[in-house]
């Protein structure tokens, strides 16, 4: 095995992990991003690999993660995109599931539709919901309706007819008529995106589909173009929304399945990093300057929602579960006209900064707070110190106005701040219906490690986790995702009305599909596994049950006993005698990939001396105390130590507080208890 | 016990606690929403969620799930209706009248549990939460019938009672409700969601208390009331004193021609106090429209449209009833804002979707340039029953909620499809409905051309065409409004378009309804409904050419009506800015010297209110108040037969002395009212 290179393109820094598969090292590397032309950032830093001796052709695989479709999205700077929908439904992206997004006041506006209503075209044919044609498809019609809105600009097209995911013979056959008319331009058709029943969600990752697809496109092609100039001949591998990965050229065609990938790569990281630990019920959590992301893993790995958002739309597409919190260590905190103490949502950003920055920055942040208090005096291992007076000074006048001085004001952001956390946390669990008890917070990112123990008390979490390098986590993630994949049916039937076969059948065709797409990825050893979402006649939320693979005599009532398990572990309660709903079902594929080792080179050998050990004064719970500060690198495996503790690493800081311990585990994983 | 969170100024403590409280909350109405079970609670979100003071006020409130119009909930009554709480208790009711209208009509269960400091038998708070049970007996399937005349047609009532006491579940009171319901497993669903919920807010309130203690816990809840009410305080200073009066009616003539029902408002501010008198508003009526409010001071459901303004003002407002503490109301007993004991209320969502805009109408007086015009204003919800082919039994299901479009406002147009005041509502996606039932979904789109002009332009109703495929069915559209009186445009604005239902039938017939209550189709009927478009707000001649030829292009506006109402000229589809010009100078010449009236309130409701002035329906109101509560919707029904045509509306009632010419003075509606007093007394005795 040669060196395989896991890339996380982030807003600010391109993160790159490397692993040597011949003497098993692993290592980190930083690279300024170039966000006009993200792989700009990608090709510097594969030059810089190659300066330092690395061979083009011993790089043996290249995984990497981008941002580039969800900022697209975002920031709405896709392809202009036309939509073919059934006449009668114009207006299937405006009206969305109509409900407000929270109590309103008269300001709320819904986001405008990705499609202007002038894009959206009705195409005369309608299917009933078993797929019985009742009005003939107007081919000609659609067609011509295509090329009005290609002469009108738009560049991509969209097709979403009603009823496609039971039969796409429609959509098809628009799509073949539209692509052989225009042969260079993107369509996406529903079917094919995600034959999911629901217009309006399919209707949507099919347009987010198009609209990001020629930007995918043209990434990908100038990438490889780099890379095949330097000489690097690897396929590149890129991360996807539900924690696998696929093939680059996969991606360009289906971007939408890359949308939270980012995030997902912490998790999958997460996933590997807990089982070491041998913890599989944990939260993911990485904090950052603006918000923080929590991501839920239990003993099947990490939890994948198919109710995931993105900006303003819903996307059906199986994704990691990460729900985001709008607090982050650059969070400012201000007092409201009645004196009431606020931490964010808004955020110093990266300019001005927190006022311990010293780039002009004056209000207090949560980094501030945590610099007034001792903990930060450094940033990237040393080579930027803080301006700890900015700090004080910040804090110091908040604290005037509160009746308190620097270090309480520094406390009262803090606390806020996770209060604030907590509220957001709390119905993130309950709605996943697990007890934080019951679960290890495992904390990466800039900010994660320094507030992970204050987090873990106010919600509960009984263990923290801190891994080898919380920085560049997501970078380490791309390496260690599986080659996956997931396919979807929508039944819609009462399972007693479905017959054996009919259920086979479904499954077999979601099979097939699973199969040509390992074909396609060259991924040997796949395996596939089915599910399904059923409900009792009458609920509204499904359940997700995994089906067996078993498809002779009996499968219907094998899904029957598996629902009814589900539902009584879920529910605490079976009904044997209401009528079970199978609404879809689906196949996963999973390809599993030779993972780096997770054992961390830098883990040092010195066992810290305390007596020679730095120590400090911090303060904690409102009281200074003396803090033992110690670098990660000398950590090993086996020693505890008590806090107060602050450990200093090159991309973060992890703080202990009194009434904690931490010790280290093989893998060089900082693991940490409550004594109380 | 931490300290730090009672140690620092207040400010630090109350907004600590606030996002404890809410992410308890939060969690408590996540947890009914995953394990209710039914289409109210998933499609509909009606349910709610509460944290209750021991005074009964709400002080946190999920402001992202569930209904939107929980704040001012009055608790009280139902928490002082238990005389014996203990750890463990959970409680249920769904009786208007012995919860002192926390409940507004039956389908919605209440329960709640005490939460207790160690070593306390005072509950230190409570933990509340409701469902919309599916069916709670009575007439009909689902328990709403808008033509019952009595609250026992709506269904079951319990009064408060412990469902579970001191964590002992009280099989027998189980088995009651059990009984009582047409669908008895989907109910025991639902209340088995409130019964874990309220037990998990339990233990993380246990949680807060043995981390901060008991004290601190009390504090902090009068603290983030005292919070919200501060917040709210600087709002109402901020408007202008004064007295400033509105009316809206609601049509309610689905069944038969009836006059309208009038909610009238005299919305007072004084400083940071503001009062909400309704006593010029109509009588009750025998229609499930009543809205059992028992005029508590800041009723929940007669403060919506103050409480978005406040949120407009202050978006991240804490959101609890301290926000209505300063606001009083006055409803008199025997209205329709506050009905006698067990008259009918379960169709009462027409009329809680019609207060906010008696608010808004008033306030737009006070704060012209902080509020939008009229929205859409009804929040109809089809249904379908059709005979199942497997079982033979009728099925009920939601077809979809028919909302309006919002209003056009200060900050920009309306929102197309959605009604602030119904906002809460979701969809149900055609794929899913027609795998469900035996319909087609012709058209499920923007009514074009269905919102008010105006600067800013209203919002667009909705199309709804659904062809049925049963041999035989029945739509029903309950809360169908303003088919007549449009949402009135604001500011030179105009009014949206008026609902409206047609029928289509399998046989080429075509039949305008006006609105619908109950149908019975056929197969290869269509029945249409186009819900009404929010109105106006400012001058539609000062909307800019751009914006409207945007509209234009993307169908939201037709060519006439560019031209019609906007001044804008197109020829050959594109915009003639010469044209537009010319036509849009000649249109404000006409205008010069001529008052812009505040409101636009549509022709229909004009000619109304131009015959049945408002001072003539408050006389009428005034002499129908010296008679019994059960009799002045029948008195006010034949006042109105008497006399609509002496006041120039509608056919004289021939035979009385009602001819068109004699004007109707004030002081006359008392003694005509007498007399067909004295007629009845006297058709009755003889």
């Amino acid at each position: 095995m040669g060196v395989s290179v896991g890339v996380d393109v982030g807003g600010t820094f391109t993160d790159f992990v490397v692993c040597d598969g011949v003497d098993g090292s692993v290592r980190e590397m930083k690279v300024p991003s170039t966000p006009g032309a993200p792989a700009g950032a990608v090709a510097e830093g594969f030059s810089r690999l190659l300066a330092e001796g690395i061979e083009p052709g011993e790089i043996t695989r290249f995984a990497h993660g981008t941002t580039v479709a969800l900022n697209t999205l975002l920031q709405r700077g896709g392809a202009r995109v036309g939509l073919l929908v059934t006449r009668g439904f114009r207006d299937v992206l405006v009206l969305r599931r109509l409900r407000l997004a929270d109590a309103p006041g008269f300001h709320v506006r819904q986001a405008p539709p990705l499609v202007a209503r002038r894009d959206v075209r009705e195409v005369d044919g309608r299917l009933l919901a078993d797929g019985t044609e009742v009005r003939p498809l107007a081919l000609d019609e659609a067609v011509a309706a295509a090329a009005d809105l290609v002469a009108d600009g738009c560049e991509v097209l969209a097709v979403c007819l009603l009823h496609a995911y039971r039969d796409p013979a429609h959509e098809q056959r628009v799509g073949e008529a539209i692509r052989h008319r225009f042969p260079e331009l993107h369509v996406s058709l529903s079917s094919e995106i995600w034959p999911q029943q629901r217009e309006y969600e399919r209707t949507q990752v099919t347009v987010i589909n198009a609209h990001v697809a020629p930007i995918m496109e043209r990434y990908f092609s100038d990438l490889e173009k780099e890379l095949r100039q330097m000489g690097v001949g690897t396929g590149i591998l890129s991360t996807k929304s539900s924690g696998g990965v696929m093939s680059a050229a996969r991606a360009a065609r289906r971007p939408v399945e890359t949308l939270l990938s980012g995030p997902a790569s912490g998790v999958v990281a997460a996933v590997e990093f807990g089982r070491a630990a041998g913890l599989d019920a944990l939260v993911a959590f990485d904090m950052g300057g603006t918000s923080a992301d929590i991501g839920l893993v239990d003993a099947g790995g990490a939890r994948i929602s198919t109710e995931a958002t993105v900006g303003d739309f819903p996307v059906l597409l199986p994704a990691v579960d990460v729900s985001s919190v709008g607090a982050g260590g650059g969070s400012v905190a201000t007092l409201d006209a009645a004196g009431v103490l606020k931490v964010g949502p808004r955020s110093a950003g990266a300019v001005p900064g927190p006022a311990c920055y010293g780039r002009g920055g004056t209000e207090p942040t949560v980094t501030d707070a945590y610099a007034t208090l001792g903990v930060l005096t450094h940033l990237l291992g040393g080579q930027v110190p803080l301006d700890l007076d900015a700090a004080r000074r910040a804090c110091g006048e908040l604290g005037e106005r509160l009746g308190t001085d620097a270090v309480g004001a520094a406390e009262a952001i803090l606390e806020v701040a996770t209060a604030n956390m907590y509220a957001r946390i709390l119905p993130i669990l309950a709605q996943r219906g697990v007890d934080p008890r019951e679960l290890a917070l495992l904390a990466y990112g800039g900010a994660g490690p320094t507030h992970a123990f204050r987090v873990a008390r106010e919600v509960g979490f009984g263990t923290v986790v801190v891994p080898p390098s919380p920085g560049t986590f997501c970078a380490l993630g791309c390496l260690l995702a599986d080659l996956r994949a997931d396919f979807v049916a929508t039944l819609y039937t009462d399972l007693a009305r479905l017959r054996d076969e009919e259920l086979a059948d479904a499954l077999r065709e979601l099979h097939r599909q699973a199969s040509a797409w390992a074909r396609e990825e060259d991924a040997p050893g796949a395996s596939v596994t089915f599910g399904a979402d059923m409900r009792y006649r009458g609920q509204s939320y499904e359940l997700a049950v995994p089906l067996s693979s078993d498809l002779g005599e009996g499968a219907c009532r094998r899904a029957a006993e598996a629902f009814a398990d589900t539902h009584q572990r879920v529910y605490g309660y079976a009904d044997p005698d209401a009528a079970i709903e199978v609404v879809n079902v689906r196949a996963q594929l999973l390809a599993p990939i030779a993972k780096p080792s997770l054992l961390h080179p830098g883990a040092g050998s010195a066992r810290p001396d305390a007596s020679q050990a730095e120590r400090r004064t911090v303060y904690a719970g409102g009281s200074a105390v003396t803090a033992l500060v110690v670098d990660r690198s000398s950590l090993v495996p086996g020693g505890q130590l008590e806090g107060p503790v602050v450990v200093t690493q090159y991309d973060t800081t992890t703080f202990v507080p009194p009434g904690a311990v931490v010790e280290t585990d093989a893998v060089g994983n900082l693991i940490g208890r409550f004594d109380d | 016990m931490t300290e730090l969170a009672t140690r620092p100024a207040g400010g630090v403590l109350v907004e600590v606690l606030r996002n404890q409280f809410m992410g308890v909350v939060r969690e408590l109405g996540q947890t009914i929403r995953n394990a209710g079970h039914t289409v109210f609670v998933k499609e509909t979100s009606d349910f709610g969620a509460y944290l209750v003071s021991p005074g009964g006020e709400v002080f946190m409130t999920p402001d992202d799930m569930g209904i939107f119009i929980t704040i001012g909930t009055p608790f009280a009554t139902a928490i002082e209706a238990i005389e014996d709480y203990r750890d463990g208790d959970i409680c249920v009711t769904n009786d208007p009248e012995t919860s002192g209208g926390m409940v507004t009509h039956l389908p919605d269960v209440f329960m709640w549990t005490p939460i207790f400091a160690p070593g306390s038998d005072r509950p230190l708070c409570f933990a509340f939460c409701f469902i919309h049970a599916t069916d709670i007996g009575g007439l009909v399937p689902g328990s709403v019938s808008p033509g019952a005349t009595d609250m026992f047609q709506e269904g079951f009532i319990l009064p408060p009672s412990k469902l579970v006491a001191h964590g002992v579940l009280n099989t027998e009171l189980a088995a009651i409700l059990r009984a009582n319901t047409r669908v008895p497993n989907l109910n025991w669903g639902d209340f088995r969601a409130e019964i874990s919920a309220l037990g998990l807010s339990r233990r993380r309130m246990g949680e807060l208390v043995a981390r901060y203690g008991a004290e601190t816990i009390a504090v902090g809840i009068e603290g983030v009331l005292d919070y919200a009410e501060r917040q709210a305080r600087s709002i109402i200073e901020g408007i202008p004193d004064g007295t400033y009066s509105f009316a809206d009616y609601l049509e309610a003539d689905f069944a038969e021609p009836r006059p309208p029902i009038r909610i009238a408002l005299d919305l007072t501010v004084r400083g940071s106090d503001l009062v909400l008198d309704f006593s010029r508003t109509d009588p009750q009526v025998p229609l499930a429209l009543n809205l059992a409010t028992y005029g508590k001071a800041g009723h929940n459901m007669l403060v919506p449209g103050l409480v978005n303004y406040f949120r407009s003002r202050m978006p991240d407002i804490t959101y609890n009833s301290g926000m209505v503490r300063p606001v009083d109301v006055v409803a008199p007993r025997g209205s329709l804002l506050n009905p006698e004991p067990r008259a009918p209320v379960g169709a009462r969502q027409a009329t809680m979707f019609r207060v906010p805009d008696v608010i808004l109408g008033a306030l737009s007086q006070a704060v012209p340039d902080q509020v939008p015009a009229c929205g859409g204003g009804q929040g109809a919800v089809m249904l379908v029953a059709a005979p199942e082919f497997d079982t033979g039994t009728e099925r009920v299901s939601i077809l979809q909620p028919l909302i309006g479009g919002s209003g056009g406002g200060p900050v920009g147009d309306g929102i197309d499809g959605v009604d602030f005041v119904a906002g809460f509502y979701r969809n149900i996606p055609t794929e899913v409905l027609e795998s469900d039932v035996p319909v087609l979904v012709e058209r499920y789109e923007l009514r074009e051309s269905g919102g008010g002009a105006g600067r800013a332009r209203g919002g667009l109703g909705l199309a709804f065409s659904v062809r049925v495929l049963a041999p035989r069915a029945t739509l029903t559209c309950r809360g169908m409004e303003r088919t007549r009186f449009q949402p009135w445009g604001r500011s030179g604005g105009q009014p949206g378009q008026p609902g409206t239902a047609t029928l289509h039938t399998a046989g080429g017939t075509v039949r305008e309804l006006g609105k619908i209550d109950v149908l019975e189709v056929g197969p290869g009927d269509v029945l249409e409904v186009r819900t009404p478009g929010g109105a106006g707000f400012g001058d539609p001649l000062e909307r800019s050419v751009e914006a409207v030829v945007a509209d234009v292009a993307d169908g939201f506006v037709d060519v006439e009506t560019a031209k019609d109402r906007y001044g804008v000229v197109f020829t050959g589809g594109r915009v003639d800015r010469a044209g537009t010009a010319s036509l849009r100078a000649r249109r404000r010449s006409r205008q010069v010297g001529r008052p812009r009236p505040p409101f636009d309130l549509g022709p229909e409701r004009t000619r109304f209110e131009s015959c049945w002035t408002p001072e003539l329906q408050d006389a009428l109101n005034a002499a129908l108040w010296r008679h019994p509560a059960g009799l002045r919707s029948l008195l006010r029904d034949l006042a109105h037969r008497r006399l609509d045509g002496r006041v120039g509306l509608g056919t004289p009632d021939v035979g009385h002395a009602g001819r068109r010419g004699t004007p109707l003075a004030p002081a006359d509606v008392g003694p005509v009212v007498d007399a067909i007093v004295d007629d009845l007394r006297t058709r009755l005795y003889r």
